[in-house]
Order: structure tokens, then sequence, then C-alpha cells
């Protein structure tokens, strides 16, 4: 080998280099990683990329542009439906069933039909989406979890209560009734109100008593009239004495 | 008179049944279960993409490569390792097809990897919907191999086998047609896994994407020193200890490696 690589040397003419090394380091391209110089390993360690800072770490706030996506098809049916459920309907009750069978569901539809309350089924989704786009955004937290819509035209809310007592796995979670937000409670106390009738009845009764009560006492046999007056004169009469009596049998 | 009887009963039977059916009639007319369980969400079904404009072309599947170039004679080559070295500047975009196997590294591809790529392909994709193109050439790049036991010396040996020499950035097979990712990806990873090659899956859209992350973290690197002021300004006499190479490509490769996450 020696011989060769010498008599290759000596037929070139050239130069003939004194010190031959034997021992050379590998070639700039290997199939290991190469061990690099200190001084590059510096450089590189120097010339790192360093991202711009982040204010907010990632995952802080939602993402900006949340890309609304446009209900297709069985949604936007749905929120037909949700809409026309709503303007028609005076009370929409959210109820919670929990772990109730068929057959239970079949008993209180029935029982509610009985009074004129559908009992609708929809997906929260839906709701959800539907609810932040209409008037009834506040009812949005209502509705998490397996719930169901009771609708009717007419606001029974005791015959609702008594049906759902019934049934001890179906819980209310709040209602809009008149437009109306209410929460459980709030559907409670509004059962326990009189109805419109007698209210506007209460009312009415108050404002005449004064006039019906005298047309009433003015009714009465004179001898009773004049007695009283006497009585009201005798009360008045420690307080203001003279005045009260001639005031008295003047009204006489 | 049997018949009328028959006739009669039939019909009351009848008119009991929609007597019935009318009393409950808010219940039986829907004809649905009375427990309904809504999903919370409601699963929406995106449109398939239209693939009306795709062109398939007559011979859908790989080509066979030949193991030896046709040469009168041939001649041997130096080893040329640079042929490895660095980022690819050909065939490192998309031509017709959607989906590529792209090179994460450099490396030689001999017949042997040609020939599971093509089987591997050929086999897996459905000659209607998709086709494939190879994106390298065939073995041109011979290798030489002493004899078994030779000692040093003794001239070159002889020439064993060719080879494709592969860069960092080039495509190796591209697929397109009527599929979308999801159906090719697993058929590409199989193949990408076995090159000798560190190699990635990629579309057209992630490609452009890994460029263009590129060029961000060039254009926002907040360090104020970078690879290439030092190295052009061979500040602390650095050349001493970098290659043309390295000004060139500015740190981001050693040797056949791509180091990743350098500006």
């Amino acid at each position: 080998m020696a011989a060769t690589l010498c008599t290759k040397l000596l037929r070139n003419q050239g130069w003939a280099p004194l010190i031959q090394s034997v021992r050379h380091g590998s070639k700039a391209v290997t199939r290991h990683r190469k061990p690099l110089h200190i001084i590059k390993q510096k450089l590189l360690a120097v010339t790192q990329y360093i991202p711009p800072p982040r204010v907010v770490p990632p995952g802080a706030y939602p993402a900006e542009n949340k890309c609304v996506q446009e209900d297709a098809g069985l949604s936007l049916i749905l929120k037909k439906d949700l809409k026309k459920v709503f303007e028609e309907s005076k009370m929409v009750a959210v109820v919670q069933k929990n772990g109730s069978n068929a057959e239970d569901m079949m008993i209180l539809k029935h029982r509610l039909c009985k009074h004129g309350i559908k009992v609708k089924f929809f997906p929260n989704q839906v709701t959800r989406s539907f609810l932040s786009d209409s008037v009834y955004c506040n009812m949005a937290p209502l509705f998490i979890g397996p719930t169901v819509l009771f609708v009717s035209k007419e606001p029974k809310v005791k015959e609702m209560l008594s049906a759902l007592r019934a049934s001890p796995q179906m819980t209310l979670l709040g209602a809009c009734i008149d437009n109306t937000l209410l929460s459980a409670q709030g559907v409670v106390s509004y059962s326990k109100l009189p109805s419109v009738t007698v209210v506007q009845g209460e009312l009415v009764s108050g404002l005449t008593m004064l006039t019906s009560r005298t047309a009433s006492m003015l009714q009465h046999h004179p001898a009773r009239l004049s007695a009283l007056l006497r009585q009201y004169v005798k009360q008045q009469s420690p307080d203001d004495g003279a005045e009260a009596a001639p005031k008295a049998e003047a009204a006489t | 008179m049997a018949l009328c009887n028959m006739m009669s009963v039939v019909r009351a039977a009848v008119g009991g049944l929609a007597g019935l059916c009318r009393a409950h009639g808010h219940q039986r007319a829907p004809l649905q279960s009375c427990l309904k369980t809504c999903a919370a969400g409601l699963k929406t079904y995106p449109v398939t993409p239209d693939y009306s404009d795709v062109l398939l072309p007559e011979k859908p599947k790989l080509k066979f490569l030949n193991k030896v170039p046709n040469l009168k004679k041939a001649k041997k080559e130096h080893k040329k390792l640079r042929d490895i070295q660095g980022p690819a500047k050909l065939a490192n975009s998309f031509t017709s097809g959607q989906y590529a196997i792209v090179a994460m590294g450099g490396g030689y591809l001999h017949w042997g990897h040609l020939e599971m790529i093509r089987l591997t392909i050929n086999r897996k994709i459905d000659a209607r919907t998709t086709f494939a193109r190879w994106r390298i050439n065939a073995p041109y790049k011979p290798i030489t191999r002493k004899g078994l036991g030779q000692r040093m010396g003794g001239g070159k040996g002889a020439i064993d086998h060719y080879v494709t020499p592969v860069r960092y950035g080039r495509l190796v097979v591209e697929v397109g047609g009527k599929v979308e990712l999801g159906e090719v990806e697993h058929i590409l990873t199989e193949v990408a896994k076995k090159l000798p090659f560190p190699a990635k899956v990629v579309s057209r859209e992630s490609l452009e994407e890994m460029q263009r992350n590129q060029k961000e973290m060039e254009e926002n690197n907040q360090n104020p020193w970078t690879f290439e002021r030092i190295a052009h300004g061979n500040m602390m006499g650095i050349r001493r200890v970098l290659s043309p190479f390295d000004l060139h490509n500015n740190g981001r490769f050693t040797g056949k490696f791509h180091l990743p996450g350098r500006v």
C-alpha cells in the first residue's frame, strides 16, 4: 500500500509531503452526529431562536375570532320550533328529569295533557344558541343536563306543581311565565297567588269600601243613625267639647 | 250469514279501536316513545368535498424503476457526499398531487427502498380514485464496494449498486386524486417510517404552513444575534470553526441532518 502511494506521488514529479498523517477525522457528512467544536456549540447556543414575549399565556382567554358555525338543516328546524313554542305559550317551565322511565313519563304526560300542558324535548346546544339570539338570554344557565320543557298557553302552575310532586325524579329548575323569569321558589309563590279576577275584585272592593259603607249606613233606620252620631259626639267630647256638639247637631 | 256476522264484528272492533285512539289522540297520534333523551349537542355532517375538477391520469400506479441505469459503460464516481448535504433546491414543491412524503433529512435511497415504496403504495391505493407519482429519479449514482476481507489499497472497488441521493425538503412520492388526507395518511406514514432518513407526510396546505412558520420565526426572532450575522461578519474569528456550507445554510444543517428550531 505504501509502495503504491509512494510511486504515485513520485510519478507526479511535484512536491512530496514530508509528513503524511495516517490518522484523519471523519468526513463532513457522517451517519452519526459529528461532535461540534466547542466554539460552534457556543455560537449555536447564543444564536437560538427567542420567540416574541407573550403577554397572556395561551389558553387563558377564549379565541378572539371564534368561528360561528352556521346551523344547518336539523338545528334550523328545531330553532323554528322553539321560536314558535316561545311565541305561543305563556308559560315555559324547565324541568330536569333524572332517571325516569318511559312509563313514568307517559303518566306525567297524560296528567299534564289534561290541563293542556305539553312536554317538549330539545337538544341543549340548539336551545342555548337560540336563546343567546333572542330576548330570553337569561334563561341559558337553566339548560344544563337532561332538561325537558313544559309549555302551555295558560299559566296553570298549580296543576303542574301537583303533577311534579307525584314524580320525585323531576326537579323544577325555573320558568318563564308571562315574560318574567321565575326560579323554583318563585313558581311556588306564583302558584299561591290568587287568580286575577279575585285580585281585581279585592281591589275594586277596597277602593269602593268608603262609599259603600256610607251608603249602607245611610240606609239604616234614622233612630239608629242618630244614636250612632250621639255616641260619636260623646267620644269626641273629651277631646274637643263645645265645637264637636254643635257640628254633630248641624249634621242631624 | 256467518260472513256478514264476521264483517260486523270486525267493523265494531275497528270502530272501538278508533274511538280509543280519538280519546287518547294526543298520545297515540305521534307514535313516538314518551321518553326521549336528547343529546346535549347536535351532530352536523359536513358537506363532502367536490372532486369534479380532479383529473386522474391513465396509469395511476407508481411505475417500476430500474435497479441499474441503462449505460453503455458504467463509470465509477467519487463519493461526493455533498449531494446529501443541505436543503433541496429541486422537487421540493407539489406538482400534480395533493399529499406527499417529504424528506426531513438527507440520505440515499437504493432499489430495495424504491421497491418497498412502489409495492406498498400500489397495493394499498384504490386505482379508481387515487394516483401516485415518483418525485425522485431511478438510482443513478454508483456506489462501489471492495470484496470481503480485502486490505486497503489496490484501487477503487467495483460498482456494487446504484442509489438516489435525497436532500432535506425533497418530495419522494406524491399522491393525489379524489381522496382526503385521512384516507391516504396511514399508507404514506407506513412508507415514511421505513425510509432511511426521517420523513413526514404532508399535504399542500401543511407544507405551506411549515414554510410560513419558518419565515415567521425568522421575522419575529427577538434575539439580536443571529447565526447569519455572526458568520457573515466573521465575528470572533468564528470562520475558523465554520465551513462554507455553514455560511450558506446559517447553521440549520449539520452534515446530512437538519436541526429543527433554528433560524
